[in-house]
Parts: C-alpha cells; sequence; structure tokens
C-alpha cells in the first residue's frame, strides 16, 4: 500500500484523508455536512448543481467539494454566509425553473429538493417564477417522467450510462431548453435501449422519476441498491 | 382590551385548510383568545378593512383583481404580514392553472362543461389575473410560513413568538407540501 | 331590470360572495342575485397530471372538506381502473368519511352559525364570531371545538395529517386501520355521541324562538336529491341517487350515479363564477333542487342507526307528511347527521374485518371515462375525468356540493329579501339574516368555486333604473 496521507482543515477542524479523495468525501467521514443533490456515491461526480461549493483559503473563487481532491494543507470553509446565501439561491431558481407543486407532488415527504429547501432556509422563492408549460411522459408501461420536477441533475442520465449500461437517458438542449431525453428524444415507451430496470426512478432526488399508479407521497426512492452494485461490480475479476 | 395583538385573517386564492388548521389549535384557541383581539376574518362578520392591524395572516395565492385589492389594503393597515401557507408563499396549487390561458381556464369549467347558457362570467365578478401569484410578488412580506397546511402546532409556535414580540424562524419546524 | 348594472369590484374590497338586491318601481324588492366571486381552474389545470394524482389536487379545493373530495376523486379513479375495492378499505373510507361529516357539521353548527343563535342576529357585529361565544357560553363552544377536535383527530389518526391526509388512494386506502387507532376512536366516542344529544336537545328547544326566520329563510318548494342506500336509508359514500318533491314523492330513484349527467344539467350564469346545476327532466331554471343534509333526511326512508333514527321521527314532525322546506332547518339536520355519523364510527369500528389488511386493489386504468359520486357535508359531489391510453388527465368536470344548492339559494335569499328588505331603507339585522339564509346551507364556496372559503358579504340595492342606492359590506 503505497496510499499518502494528507492532513488538511475543514471548517477549523483538522482531518486527514488519502490521497484521491474528495473534500466531500473527506467532509462526510469527518461528520461534516455539506448540503449535494446531483452528487450520488456510486456515480461519478460531476459538480453539476453546485449545491457543495465550499471555500478554500487561498483559491478566488468557490469550489465544488464532490469534483476538488483534498490536498495538503488545505483550508476549507464549508458553512459561511456567503456560501449559505448562494445555496439557498440555487435552491430558489431551481424551484423557479420549473413547476414544483410540492404539496401534490407524488414524492412530497420524500423529495431531496424539498429537505434541500428547508436545509438552506428557503421560506420563499425570490425570483419570479416560470411556468413553463411541460408534460409528463407516462408512455412506459411502468414508469413515467414528469419534466416539470426535473432539476437536471443528471443522476439518471450517469445511473443509466455507468451502472445499466443501457444509456437510454442522456440531455437535449441547451440552458433554459435543457431536457433530459430517452433515446433520440421518442416517448419512453419506445424506447429500444430502455431495460425497464427501475435504476433510474429509484436514483431522481424529485418526484420527476416514478413508479406508475402512485399517489401523492407514494413515491420513496430505494437508494440502497447503488453501493451495493458497484461494490459486486468492484469485486469481480 | 387595547394590550392585545390586533390580528387580522384573510382568504384569497386558497382551499381555506389554513384557516382550518388555525382552528385546529383547539383549546388553544381559548389561550390565543387572552392575547389576540381579531378584527378581520372570514369566520367572523366585520368591516372592509380595519385600521391599525398589528399582524394579517394571509392565506392563499392572488389569482384575481379583488385578490389583488385585498393585499394591497391589508398590507397598507398592517403593521406584520404573514403570508399563510403554501399557496400565499409560492402559489401552490392555485398556480397550477399559470400553465394555461386565463381563457382556455374559463372555457373549460363554464362553456365546455355547461349544458346551457354557456357563458364565460363577466359581471359583478372579479376577472382573473394573468396568473395566480405569491403574496410577496405584489406586497411586501414579513414571515413566510409554509405548509399545505402548516399545521396547528407551527401555527401556534410562530403567533406565540410574534405576540411574544420575537421574530419566529418557521423553517426550522415547517416544511413545503 | 337592472342587468346592466356592474358593480365593478376592481375598485372596492370586497368578500368573496355578494348579493345584489333588484327593487321595482315601487321600490319593493324584485329579484336577489347571489355571485360567487371567486375561480379556481381545477377542471382545466389539472390537465396533463397522471389521474392518480387526482385525489391530492382535488382535496386542495377544499380544507373544510378535503376528505369529500379525496373520496369522490379516488372513486372515479376506482372506475378508471374498473376495479371494485376491498371491502375493508370501503369500510375504511366510509369512517373517513363520517370522521369528516363530524368535524364539518361542528363547524357549520358551533363556529360559524351558533354567534347567530346564541348571541343574536341583532348583536354586536364585532363579537359575533366562534371568540364571542366562548366569553359568554364557554361550556357550548367547548363542546364544539371538542367535536370538531374528535372529527379531525380521527382523520389525522387515519391519514396522518388532519388536513389534506394522503391516505385515500385509487383502488383504496394506503394503509391498514392499526388497533391502537381503533381503540382510540372508540374510547372517546361516547363524549362526541353525549355532546351531540345534548346539543340537540338544547336545540330543538332553542329553535322556537326563531319562528320568523324559520318562515323566511328560503322556506319553499323544491326538489331534494341525494345518496341513498339500495334500501333506501341515509348514506354518505355509495349508493343510488334519488329524488324527491316537496310532498316526499319520489320523483327519480335508484339512479347511477355514474350517469348523474343524464339527469343533472349546468348552467352557467353571468353574475357568478357558481354554475347552476339543474335537474335535467324538469328543464333550467325549473329544475331547482337541494341538497345536503336537509336533502339528504327528506330523500331517505330511515338513518338505519337508532339513536339517529329516533331523531328523525322528531324531524319529520316538522312537517308531517312532506319534506321538511325552511333551509333554516339545515342547522337540526346536520346535528342529527353528526349523530348518525357517530353511530356509524362506533358500527365500522366493531365490525369484524376492520383491521384487515387487504385495503388496496392494484390495477391499470381501464377506461377513458370515470365518475366518482359521494356525499359531502354540504351536499352531493360529482368527479368526473377523461383520461388519454397513458393515464393522463384530458378533461375534468366537477359539480361540488354548494353548487347544486345555487339556483335555491338565490330563491332563498331573494325570499329573505322581501321579507326583511323594505324599500332602500335597510335594517342592520337584515343584512345579517339575508346572509345566514345562505349559511344555512352552510356553503362551502371554497368547493362551490373550487375557490374560497366561508362568506363575507356585500350587500348591495339597486333600484329599477339601475341606480345603486345603498351598499352594506361586511368581511
Amino acid at each position: 500500500m503505497s496510499e499518502s496521507i494528507l492532513t488538511l482543515s475543514i471548517d477549523g477542524k483538522d482531518v486527514s484523508a488519502v490521497a484521491g479523495q474528495t473534500i466531500l468525501e473527506v467532509a462526510r467521514e469527518n461528520g461534516i455536512a455539506i448540503p449535494t443533490l446531483c452528487y450520488l456515491q456510486g456515480l461519478t461526480p460531476v459538480g453539476a448543481c453546485r449545491m457543495c461549493l465550499v471555500e478554500v483559503k487561498g483559491v478566488p473563487k468557490l469550489l465544488p467539494a464532490c469534483v476538488t481532491r483534498a490536498a495538503e494543507g488545505m483550508e476549507v470553509t464549508t458553512q459561511t454566509p456567503r456560501l449559505q446565501e448562494y445555496r439557498r439561491t440555487i435552491v430558489e431558481l431551481l424551484f423557479a425553473e420549473r413547476n414544483h407543486v410540492c404539496a401534490v407532488c407524488v414524492s412530497n415527504n420524500h423529495c431531496e429538493l424539498q429537505d434541500l429547501a428547508r436545509r438552506v432556509g428557503m421560506n420563499h422563492v425570490r425570483v419570479p417564477y416560470r411556468y413553463p408549460r411541460l408534460g409528463v411522459d407516462a408512455t412506459h408501461p411502468r414508469f413515467a417522467v414528469d419534466h416539470n420536477r426535473c432539476v437536471l441533475c443528471g443522476r439518471c442520465v450517469r445511473v443509466c450510462d455507468e451502472i445499466e449500461g443501457a444509456h437510454t437517458w442522456d440531455f437535449m438542449g441547451r440552458g433554459i431548453e435543457c431536457r433530459v431525453i430517452t433515446d433520440m428524444n421518442q416517448p419512453w415507451g419506445s424506447s429500444e435501449t430502455c431495460t425497464s430496470c427501475g435504476k433510474c426512478v429509484h436514483v431522481c432526488p424529485t418526484g420527476t422519476l416514478t413508479e406508475k399508479g402512485r399517489a401523492a407521497a407514494e413515491m420513496k426512492k430505494r437508494l440502497q441498491f447503488l453501493p451495493y452494485l458497484t461494490l459486486m461490480r468492484e469485486a469481480r475479476p | 382590551m387595547s394590550n392585545k395583538i390586533r390580528l387580522a385573517t384573510v382568504w384569497l386564492d386558497g382551499c381555506s385548510g389554513c384557516h382550518m388548521s388555525f382552528l385546529d389549535m383547539d383549546e388553544r384557541l381559548l389561550e390565543l383568545a387572552d392575547k389576540i383581539e381579531l378584527v378581520s376574518s372570514p369566520i367572523m362578520d366585520a368591516k372592509d378593512v380595519p385600521p391599525n392591524i398589528d399582524l394579517t395572516l394571509i392565506e392563499g395565492a392572488v389569482s384575481s383583481e379583488e385578490d389583488l385589492h385585498k393585499a394591497l389594503a391589508f398590507r397598507k393597515n398592517s403593521k406584520l404580514v404573514m403570508a399563510f401557507g403554501d399557496c400565499a408563499v409560492t402559489g401552490n396549487v392555485p398556480s397550477m392553472r399559470n400553465m394555461f390561458d386565463v381563457d382556455e381556464v374559463y372555457n373549460r369549467a363554464y362553456v365546455e362543461t355547461a349544458d346551457t347558457q354557456k357563458q364565460v362570467p363577466r359581471s359583478v365578478v372579479p376577472a382573473l389575473l394573468a396568473r395566480a401569484r405569491p403574496v410577496h410578488e405584489v406586497i411586501h412580506v414579513d414571515v413566510h410560513l409554509p405548509g399545505c397546511p402548516p399545521n396547528a402546532d407551527i401555527i401556534f409556535y410562530v403567533l406565540s413568538e410574534l405576540i411574544a414580540g420575537r421574530m419566529p424562524d418557521p423553517m426550522k419546524i415547517g416544511k413545503f407540501g | 331590470m337592472a342587468r346592466t348594472i356592474v358593480i365593478d369590484p376592481v375598485t372596492r374590497i370586497e368578500g368573496h360572495s355578494k348579493i345584489t338586491v333588484y327593487l321595482d318601481d315601487q321600490n319593493q324588492v324584485a329579484d336577489a342575485h347571489f355571485h360567487v366571486t371567486q375561480f379556481r381552474g381545477f377542471e382545466k389545470f389539472t390537465e396533463g397530471r397522471p389521474y392518480t394524482e387526482m385525489p391530492a389536487i382535488t382535496a386542495r379545493i377544499c380544507g373544510i372538506c378535503p376528505v369529500s373530495h379525496l373520496l369522490a376523486a379516488s372513486k372515479a379513479c376506482d372506475d378508471l381502473m374498473a376495479v371494485k375495492i376491498p371491502p375493508t378499505a370501503a369500510k375504511l373510507r366510509r369512517l373517513l368519511n363520517y370522521a369528516q361529516i363530524t368535524q364539518s357539521h361542528a363547524l357549520s353548527f358551533f363556529h360559524l352559525s351558533s354567534p347567530d343563535f346564541l348571541l343574536g342576529f341583532d348583536s354586536d357585529p364585532a363579537q359575533r364570531h366562534i371568540f364571542g361565544v366562548a366569553s359568554r357560553y364557554p361550556e357550548i363552544a367547548k363542546d364544539g371545538i371538542w367535536l370538531r377536535k374528535y372529527g379531525q383527530q380521527i382523520i389525522e389518526w387515519l391519514g396522518g395529517k388532519r388536513i389534506h391526509a394522503a391516505w385515500t388512494v385509487p383502488g383504496g386506502v394506503n394503509a391498514p386501520l392499526k388497533p391502537e387507532t381503533r381503540d382510540k376512536i372508540l374510547e372517546d366516542l361516547p363524549k362526541g355521541i353525549e355532546i351531540v344529544r345534548r346539543t340537540l336537545d338544547f336545540w330543538k328547544n332553542e329553535q322556537q324562538k326563531f319562528k320568523e326566520e324559520i318562515e323566511h329563510f328560503a322556506n319553499f318548494p323544491s326538489l331534494f336529491l341525494g345518496l341513498v342506500t339500495p334500501e333506501g336509508n341515509l348514506e354518505h359514500y355509495d349508493g343510488f341517487l334519488r329524488v324527491v318533491d316537496a310532498d316526499r314523492k319520489i320523483i327519480a330513484d335508484k339512479l347511477e350515479p355514474t350517469a348523474y349527467h343524464r339527469h343533472i344539467g349546468e348552467a352557467s350564469l353571468g353574475d357568478s363564477y357558481l354554475k347552476a346545476p339543474y335537474f335535467k327532466p324538469f328543464g333550467f331554471p325549473g329544475g331547482m333542487y337541494r341538497v345536503g343534509p336537509l336533502a339528504r333526511l327528506n330523500i331517505c326512508d330511515a338513518c338505519g342507526t337508532p339513536l339517529a333514527d329516533r331523531e328523525l321521527q322528531d324531524f319529520r314532525a316538522l312537517r308531517p307528511g312532506g319534506a321538511v322546506l325552511s333551509s333554516f332547518y339545515y342547522h337540526h339536520a346536520r346535528l342529527i347527521e353528526i349523530l348518525f355519523a357517530l353511530e356509524r364510527i362506533g358500527e365500522l369500528c366493531n365490525s369484524a374485518d376492520i383491521l384487515n389488511t387487504h385495503v388496496r386493489a392494484v390495477a391499470n386504468p381501464n377506461k377513458f371515462e370515470g365518475v366518482g359520486v359521494s356525499e359531502a357535508p354540504r351536499g352531493t359531489l360529482f368527479h368526473h375525468y377523461k383520461i388519454n391510453e397513458q393515464g393522463l388527465i384530458t378533461w375534468a368536470n366537477l359539480i361540488v356540493a354548494t353548487g347544486n344548492n345555487n339556483l335555491a339559494m338565490n330563491k332563498g335569499i331573494t325570499q329573505a329579501a322581501r321579507h326583511f328588505v323594505n324599500g332602500s331603507d335597510v335594517r342592520e339585522g337584515a343584512l345579517n339574516r339575508i346572509e345566514a339564509v345562505i349559511r344555512c346551507y352552510d356553503p362551502c364556496l371554497s368547493c362551490s368555486t373550487h375557490a374560497l372559503g366561508q362568506m363575507p358579504i356585500r350587500l348591495t340595492i339597486v333600484s329599477a333604473k339601475g341606480e345603486i342606492l345603498r351598499e352594506i359590506a361586511r368581511g
């Protein structure tokens, strides 16, 4: 074992890390909570949602903890008024961008976005809501995708590509027009690559990807399978 | 009498569930009755918009011209305004109509599903605004209390804090939905 | 008549309903219109949503009786799935409905209407509310609060929260009844029954004082409509539609609720957001009918529970041989229904299979159109949905309890206005009495317009020339 051990500080606490670990991993190992949304253990981190931004002494810009590697002597701060304001603003923008109606959502009480809102102290949204007219694709026999609730975290895209190996999901369009799509932007039910494994549904943090037949507040996501799957794969020769 | 908090409660475009949740304080209502004077509320008879209100709770989104005027009038006469519940705070279910044009919404209800006298009501009734909006988009809001509805315990906590002259943080115990 | 008068709401702060009284050349009341001023658009904005969300979405029509919408929506979804739900699930839905009837009727009687009776129609408006009752009649206020709490608590115990619980779902309910919940419900039940019986005794005496109100509060012949059991008894969840006339003669019976549209039409009104349903065979507006507690007791042959049936005899004696016509007796009917609901809660909790854990039928949608009908506290509630092959809503229509009473409420306020309004000179108490006519129906304007709650009112008196002579506002 030639792993080199680093020492750094997070929120004033001295912690050690194995070279190659990200700030987020080290923080979590040490019980320091940094909010995340697009990050999911078992999938490649992409630093897309910017919820995990942290301040590193000597670095002028904010860095996403999920893709920034720990370095010797690094001084990381995870909770500053600036970070808290940024995180709240990010969550507000997500709520304003699409139509999130928590009260009647199938994922009510089981939603990572809803939890984040509370965690970052978002008591209201300070930017105007957009109210885009987005649809639900329920052509798949077992699952549905509701674009009104999507935050474009890309977990579905990654789990489908990296774990299931089907790469049914992808993104289409840029900026405000960006959508998750199945195959060549065709109805999910007509997708020839989808194996109907349901992994995308369970990694989705909101009520976007759901099992059909679920009533409000009934869509609980099961995430436990992911670490097992990755562990099993790594264990094979 | 004079040192009681002058409280008003208002319904805009909501379901009255927040007001019902207010009543769900049950026996604690009687406790509150010693500390507050209800000066305007749908559960009582009162004149238009009373003066010198200490606290107004607004339930519902701002959806019609009447809602808008009410919000403005109560703001003018109130020291503190609280957006009371998800509809007031986020627009919630009433804002689901914002994905459609107002005329589409009217037509479904008064033309397509009517059997006789098919017509959109235009006289006496206040017109819908183009969009149902959260209260803070039209007036300044001092306290935001989310929930569909906020449960009675949270309402009691927030009111007790305000009565005691402290500014509560409803997000500590509240949530959307 | 002054049909061209538009009272521009933009310039005023008004309630969610208004009444316009039109006078003739002799300054006598010619007509009165009830305007509901809030509109929300559920029929349209549910378009595109999965049908499985309809119970939760439509529950947001009304925070007073969300359970009614949960039930009608869930039944419409059962119909779309073409399933018959497990018997225990049906019982649990009934249990939830009786809990709601208890809390909603208690709210109507104690919190909203009792200030009129106890403090007086002419008492100080500033004190005419539940807090005013609490200071003068603390025992009655406590009874009311307790009874409403009991109903709300049952809903909370069953569904996790008191308002907008998401427990009733397409195909049944999403969790079985726990034995300890059943025990808690049963433990408090005797106190509830005691309170209602005490209140009924008090009220049967008290209402004698209101002869003038009984005489003039929407007291006229009309049709009555509602659900009855296959045997013709009082029903709130299922069964068939029955229509009777003022003589309690059955006009139509055993109507399949899902075929409501063959029997009930809807008229749009130019000056109200509340449509006016009518009984189709009698045309518009001749097909005026009433729904709700008064109608349900008028249409049924019996309640089917011992205590309520005893009370029903007293109720029938109010107008022997015919239907009870004065809307003032809605209050009386409401109390009898609370008693009935509590008796049924006891029966259901003691039934053998109530703890059965098979409480949900699972299916995909199998039909493109579904209807769900139940009796809300205020009357018959219709939900009607159409879906596409993906199970997404393409069209919805809702006829809510209070809407059914629209024509009767208009007629009722005209009658009251003729009696209590003389020319342009209006006594203060007259306004409250006209308002109280509306309050008899316990109109839930949240529901009726898929809009808003109870009842701030603006009364406008309009002359034959169309001049606004007087306006009185409250709320």
